[in-house]
């Protein structure tokens, strides 16, 4: 064997094994959540200045993203690519998972400023937002945080927010956490083995 | 016959204008690609990307931009760190050292445009002028393609 199949066949083990490792526990491209924190529970409102609990979406899953419109960056980013997963997910699938945006900056993000951003990504996708007390019982029942910076002279602020989407069984179980790093294939290959267990 | 001289005097010309092209026009001291505006309806802000190459034999610096299509432009840098995410103003802009560039793409340096002052729409073109340190002119207007939010 030549010496550059011999370094060829090393870089590809090590390639495999770097893949293997980033796969993170029992083979998930994300992080498997189950059992480990309380069933999902809100009350919030919605796109269309409804006020909704977690019930509706009961007998669902549903993909919850927590950011904020003016985020230029990281949340249509992964938004985009949770839009196009769940759209690479096979029928009867595809037409079950939704997907919610949960706006932790109602100052600014009212309904119809929500709507029409969640529209943008998926019809699929439900814009919420609510009181600061609201936010806070459920972030903190996923022990995620927010906060926001001083405002710039403009009035213009910054929102720290999670990074991670939290992916609920139809039982409105927490299962899943798909991290932000994850590309498209990755975190369809996820919601696809998730959706299909009983 | 007269085909084969045509061409040998063809290749002639070009390589002869090539080279007087080439000791004209100096090399641009950087090279702007892939200028991007990814659009987010809302009227709220959107990120614009774009690859910076450094030509020059000297560190240039990104300190500034600014656009007729935006109120105020800044760049910005998302951090995520233990799950959570932040943007970072890079107040000290961003250095390219000589044959390097700066790529500013999704989760990563991107520049903040701020206020849209009217609605876009996917394939538009609009202006950003990019503030440099260390070359001159130190203004370089850039054209950006504004793109689909869903685009990577």
């Amino acid at each position: 064997m030549s010496r550059a199949v011999t370094r060829i066949r090393a870089a590809a083990s090590i390639v495999v094994a770097l893949l293997l490792a980033g796969c993170g526990d029992e083979g998930w491209h994300g992080k498997n959540i189950t059992g480990l924190m309380p069933e999902l529970e809100f009350t919030l409102t919605d796109e269309n200045g409804k006020t909704v609990t977690e019930e509706v979406f009961t007998g669902r899953p549903v993909a919850m993203y927590f950011g904020f419109t003016h985020c230029p960056d990281i949340c249509p980013t992964t938004l985009a690519r949770l839009a196009a997963a769940a759209r690479r997910l096979p029928d009867p699938m595809r037409a079950d998972l939704q997907l919610a945006f949960v706006s932790v900056d109602p100052a600014r993000d009212d309904p119809t400023q929500l709507a029409s951003y969640t529209e943008a990504f998926s019809d699929r996708m439900i814009g919420l937002t609510g009181t600061q007390k609201q936010l806070q019982a459920l972030t903190r029942r996923y022990r995620i945080t927010y906060g926001y910076d001083e405002p710039d002279a403009n009035g213009d602020y910054e929102v720290s927010h999670s990074s991670a989407i939290f992916v609920f069984d139809a039982q409105l179980e927490p299962r899943l956490m798909l991290l932000d790093s994850l590309e498209v294939p990755q975190m369809a290959e996820d919601l696809e083995r998730l959706l299909t267990q009983p | 016959m007269k085909l084969a001289s045509a061409i040998v005097a063809l290749v002639a010309l070009l390589a002869g204008a090539l080279w007087w092209v080439g000791q004209v026009a100096p090399e641009s001291p950087i090279e702007v690609g892939n200028a991007r505006v990814r659009l987010v309806p809302g009227g709220g802000p959107m990120a614009g990307y774009m690859e910076i190459r450094n030509h020059s034999d000297s560190v240039i610096r990104l300190v500034g931009a600014a656009s007729p299509a935006f109120g105020n432009v800044m760049i910005h840098r998302t951090i995520v760190r233990d799950g959570r995410a932040r943007m970072q103003h890079q107040s000290d802009g961003v250095p390219i050292v000589p044959g390097d560039s700066a790529t500013f793409k999704p989760r990563d340096l991107h520049l903040m445009l701020m206020q849209p002052k009217g609605a876009l729409e996917v394939g538009d073109q609009v202006e950003i002028v990019l503030r440099f340190e260390g070359i001159d002119p130190a203004d370089w207007p850039v054209a950006f393609t504004v793109v689909p939010v869903t685009s990577q």
